[in-house]
């Protein structure tokens, strides 16, 4: 379990980075929390022949409100973010997610960017970006460029970006009236997850009528998918037991065939989804205070 | 009842209640709640490691490790390795020219022929095929990266099934089919019996396991002036020195063996690896010191597997659920079969202990151990036990549901009276004095009272069921070496040495492994020579400096190394009284010791310190009295009595020295939504006879829970149809955490093993033979409304959810 050699450069600013990557293409990789690529590297399913790492890129880092959207810097640590009142008041999907990644030392290192760049099947963020729609911003040598979440995952491990591309960072509407909820099943507390939901919901002004809903699941198919079944039985109504119910039974016609694995089968993962999406959904009332 | 403690879970701090050490006994340290002398230099970080061992000019080696489950290999190219700069070495078996085979110890096994790197032929894959030698690791794994291997592949066999198959393709072209082990049987009194009774059958499969000990095997060895040093992470160092010696050519007189701190070993590091030859086989042909340290995924993937076993079980009861007769075939998946401590073993245990210490009056066991390509299986705490156990209370729930009556009645109706020392299992087994209708009763009593809160705390939630397992058994302690090696025996030995300062050191041949075995020889040796613990020093782990032993494993330290000890204090302390009786011109039979004096019977009377004594008998010999030869130690062995090596006319034979009991009492929340398994509370009532140190024994059975509900719900080593592990790190071999353990109840009952000594039992395994039993149980319990049958482990979310859509309920 030692990585192959390896060229490790450290630049000091984004256009530096973007040299580094523009002249060894894809022999480089990236290296931002390494709480994926440096495992991977010791196994030697990765073999980057050079490793550029983020670290002290400026520019990648900080988190701020950006025109009702919560923007975070690709660097940004995920306990960073967990702790972040920002984060809290603006994204309490982001805040629900995070403390399900991993153990805490692993979010000392990982890096929100990171989890969306690695495209874990299985991980949370790229669920959470989904369900809210948000902006991932690219930058490269040829330009800066900014992509849907739902555009940006192309598979397992997979992503619509370049060799000589980074992800700057994140940017997640606020959405008003709403309330969210991340839940995971998986076999012991911090592993990826088995089946999990991101979810929310934006209330009628005043009410609790649902207006609309972001509903994903994650670790179940080849990237995050969108529940839209699910989504759609929730529009108009009011977010009752029953309707959460039949949320999560509807969910189960959104995921054709479910992954298969040594962890659970494909439909132990059905059924399960329509139970997190039910959970899910009851957390999402009783944080809006639905009776 | 004697003592008793709640062990701290992950959440529930408060229930914690930790008796404060008593430190008052004045008949001396054994029994005292002591706290370990091994813990401060492990907690300090100041613990030595094989990984640690670094002698100057040491390389490095790696092993390239067969890809595929089954093949010939045809082609091994070394010369892009050899090229790699810092290489020192590439070698397959066919450089290995002057080391011999593994030796074939077991007549009634059929031989294997296994060899340290692949001859020609791979079995599993991570089988061993060459060895690469560099200044570092780094380098010595990029050369091996370039290694290329010619396969011409077999076709695989994965499962019992698959190799017991008539024309199942054969692992070893010298044999007949794909028993490693067999031994069929067959009793017309059985076939009697079930043409009488009732017959419940059912087939109960246990996964294959990995022992993943925190610190995984090591082996650093140095050739110097002819003499071989190993350095290893080793559970029995002699067994080590003299396979090295047989394999290597060399005399035993020649190798030392020494095995530094060892984080854990759990049966793993029982067995002599490919590694532990071929790497002092490079230390002696380079001249160098080498080194290669088992990384994890080499762990998973290649220290020896456990317990992936079927069992057929067949019941013949009546109306009371009582069993009249019992018929089991077993058949483990011992994986390839190329390991040295064979690995068929814990197949005997399975058999021979199925029935624990209920009164079954006729069994027929049938036993198999089959070859398959995946890696070799041997010991892993528990040794069997764990999956009999499983089998045998699954099939009294199974029975006393048929039945109509309480599972509980019929377990109680088949244990022996209180008092009963006479019980003999149907494999020959003599439990001795036991407890194991007072602890099963007791475990009963606690678990009821757990349940009652647990329903308490889940009423009204429609989706959470929970439900409670007890189940009672018995664990072989200090067991015969024979079964498993055919040499050997029970033994150990131990030094006592008083050392010119009147201090004791004590060396010993069980291994050091975490056990606390150094403490606990302490204690007894403490009490034995009469000198303050704290002048005691216990050493394992050196070849030069301890007898011969052998090792840690079976739940044996406390009963051979205490009977070494105690033979050879004995024979020191009367030597001692002999020279104080000279110094103080008394009878030696009035001369007494107590903690550091010897003392003439009487108060007020002389005396003289041990530390006299050993000025006398090392420096001023000229004290000594008449005839009285210089020095004070002794080395002896002790055997422990009762112990059969043949098989009565009935194939009956005791192979234990002594037998501990337990019951287990599992409580379980069960989430039918999403086939969640939760403990809500875990309590044992343990019978390990006297307890040396209630602090040990409870760390021991702890720990051994913990192992045994990570073989309940969590563990699985997984392969694919063509031999390809699947479960090759930590995220997909799910070891629980703490957060997964429960808080744990323990309560002792002490009822002393009459011909032991101090009267102990082993406790080492006992931990892990419960919990599949009980979880399983209380599962089953839990789910009864849905007439749910656990038939196998893991019990995961999947299997729970398929077996409840399965009853046709519809939640």
């Amino acid at each position: 379990m030692k990585p192959a050699p390896f060229r490790y450069l450290r630049p000091r600013s984004l256009e530096e980075v973007l040299a580094a990557l523009a002249e060894h293409g894809d022999e480089a990789k990236p290296l931002a929390g390494g709480q994926s690529l440096i495992p991977a590297m010791n196994f030697r399913l990765a073999q980057p022949s050079v490793l550029v790492d983020l670290e002290l890129v400026e520019e990648l880092r900080g988190m701020h409100d950006e025109n009702g959207a919560l923007r975070v810097g690709a660097m940004v640590r995920q306990c960073d973010a967990e702790r972040s009142p920002l984060v809290t008041g603006t994204c309490p999907l982001l805040r629900d997610a995070l403390p399900w990644i991993g153990h805490l030392q692993n979010r000392s290192r990982g890096t929100i960017g990171g989890s969306i760049v690695h495209a874990d099947p299985a991980a949370e963020l790229p669920a959470v970006a989904v369900a809210l729609d948000a902006n991932v911003d690219v930058v490269g040598a040829r330009g800066a460029r900014t992509l849907r979440a739902t555009d940006f995952f192309d598979g397992p491990f997979s992503t619509a970006l370049a060799p000589d591309e980074i992800v700057s960072g994140l940017r997640f509407p606020v959405v008003e009236h709403s309330a969210a909820a991340c839940l995971e099943l998986a076999p012991r507390r911090g592993d990826f997850a088995v089946v999990g939901v991101a979810a929310f919901v934006r209330f009628t002004p005043g009410a609790t009528r649902v207006e609309d809903a972001g509903i994903v699941a994650f670790g179940v198919a080849a990237t995050p998918v969108r529940l839209a079944l699910a989504e759609a039985s929730l529009r108009g109504a009011e977010l009752t037991v029953q309707v959460a119910e039949a949320a999560g039974a509807a969910s189960a016609e959104d995921v054709a065939r479910p992954t298969a694995d040594i962890h659970a089968t494909g439909d132990y993962r059905r059924r399960a989804l329509a139970e997190l999406v039910r959970r899910a959904l009851d957390s999402i009332a009783s944080r809006r205070g639905v009776a | 009842m004697g003592t008793s403690a709640r062990i701290a879970g992950h959440d529930r701090s408060d229930r914690v209640m930790t008796p404060p050490p008593d430190t008052t006994n004045p008949a001396g340290y054994v029994g005292v709640r002591a706290g370990r002398r091994e813990d401060r230099p492990l907690l300090l970080g100041r613990a030595q490691f094989v990984a640690d061992v670094a002698p100057a000019g040491m390389v490095e080696a790696t092993f390239v490790r067969s890809t595929v489950a089954h093949a010939r290999v045809t082609r091994v190219a070394l010369d892009a390795a050899r090229a790699v700069p810092g290489v020192l070495a590439a070698v397959t078996a066919a450089d290995l020219q002057d080391v011999a085979g593994y030796p074939h110890l077991v007549p009634w096994m059929k031989e294997v022929n296994a060899f340290p790197l692949a001859r020609d032929r791979v079995r599993y894959v991570g089988m061993p095929i060459a060895a690469v030698v560099a200044d570092d690791r780094y380098a010595a794994e990029d050369a091996a990266a370039l290694v290329e291997v010619d396969y011409d592949e077999l076709p695989v066999l994965v499962s019992v099934e698959a190799a017991l198959a008539d024309d199942a393709p054969r692992l070893y072209d010298d044999w007949p089919d794909n028993r490693l082990l067999d031994m069929p049987a067959a009793d017309p009194d059985v076939d009697r019996v079930f043409a009488e009774y009732e017959v419940a059958r059912a087939t109960y499969r246990m996964q294959r396991q990995s022992a993943s000990p925190m610190e995984t095997r090591g082996v650093v060895a140095d050739y110097q002036g002819g003499r071989l040093t190993v350095w290893a992470s080793a559970q029995s160092p002699h067994i080590l020195r003299t396979t090295l010696a047989m394999m290597l050519g060399l005399r035993e007189a020649d190798i030392r063996v020494v095995v530094p701190n060892v984080g854990g070993g759990f049966g793993c590091k029982v067995h002599q690896y490919p590694e532990d030859i071929v790497v002092p086989w490079l230390a002696v042909r380079l001249g160098r010191p080498v080194r290669w340290i088992e990384d994890r995924a080499e762990h998973l993937m290649t220290s020896i597997h456990a317990r992936e076993q079927r069992m057929d079980v067949e019941a013949a009861y009546d109306s009371t659920g009582r069993i009249h007769a019992l018929r089991c075939r077993i058949a483990t998946n011992v994986g390839s079969g190329e390991v040295f401590i064979p690995g068929t073993a814990t197949t005997l245990v399975s058999g021979g202990c199925l029935t624990g210490a209920y009164a079954v009056p006729l069994t027929e066991v049938s036993l198999a151990c089959v070859v398959t390509n995946k890696t070799p299986s041997g010991a892993y705490r528990g040794f069997g036990s764990p999956e009999g156990t499983f089998a045998m209370e699954r099939m009294i729930e199974k029975v006393a549901r048929r039945a109509g009556v309480d599972a509980r009645d019929v377990r109680r109706a088949m244990l022996p009276d209180p008092g009963d020392d006479t019980f003999v299992t149907p494999s020959g087994g003599r439990l001795g004095a036991g407890s194991h209708r007072q602890a099963f009763d007791r475990a009963a009593e606690l678990g009821d009272q757990a349940l009652a809160t647990a329903r308490a705390a889940h009423a009204g939630d429609p989706r959470i069921r929970v439900g409670l397992g007890v189940v009672p058994f018995v664990e072989p302690t200090g067991p015969s070496y024979y079964g498993t090696t055919a040499h050997w025996r029970a033994y150990d030995s131990a030094l006592v040495r008083i050392q010119p300062d009147g201090s004791a050191l004590v060396g010993i041949g069980v291994q050091a492994i975490g056990q606390g075995i150094e403490s606990t020889t302490a204690a007894v040796a403490a009490d034995a020579l009469g000198l303050d613990v704290d002048d005691v020093s216990v050493v394992s782990g050196d070849t030069d400096l301890c007898p011969y032993g052998l090792g840690a494993w079976g739940a044996r330290g406390a009963i051979v190394s205490s009977g070494a000890v105690l033979k050879a204090a004995e024979i020191v302390v009367s030597k001692a009284k002999a020279i104080a009786a000279g110094l103080l011109e008394a009878d030696p039979e009035d001369v007494v010791v107590d903690r550091g004096r010897l003392h003439v019977r009487g108060t007020g009377a002389p005396s003289v310190t041990m530390r006299d004594i050993a000025t006398a008998a090392y420096a001023r010999t000229a004290e000594l009295p008449p005839g009285t030869e210089p020095g004070l130690e002794a080395t002896v062995s002790y055997d422990p009595p009762g112990i059969d090596l043949e098989p009565d006319d009935k194939g009956r034979m005791n192979v234990a020295a002594a037998w501990s009991n337990a019951s287990h009492a599992a409580v379980v929340k069960v989430d039918i939504t999403t086939g969640a398994v939760a403990l809500l509370d875990y309590i044992v009532v343990d019978d390990c006879g006297t307890v040396i140190n209630p602090l040990i024994v409870e760390g021991q059975i702890t720990g051994g829970v913990a192992q045994g509900i990570a073989g309940a719900l969590y563990e699985h080593v997984v392969y694919d149809e063509n031999g390809q592990p699947l479960s090759a790190s930590f995220m997909d071999y799910t070891i629980p955490s703490s957060r997964e353990i429960p808080p744990m109840t323990i309560e002792h009952i002490e009822t002393p093993a009459v011909e032991m000594p101090l009267g102990v039992k082993g406790v080492g395994e006992s931990g892990t033979i419960g919990p599949a039993a009980a979880i399983a149980n209380a599962v089953g319990d839990a789910l009864r409304e849905f007439d749910v049958d656990i038939v196998a482990t893991p019990i995961t979310p999947t299997s729970v959810l398929e077996a409840i859509h399965a009853s046709g309920a519809n939640t």
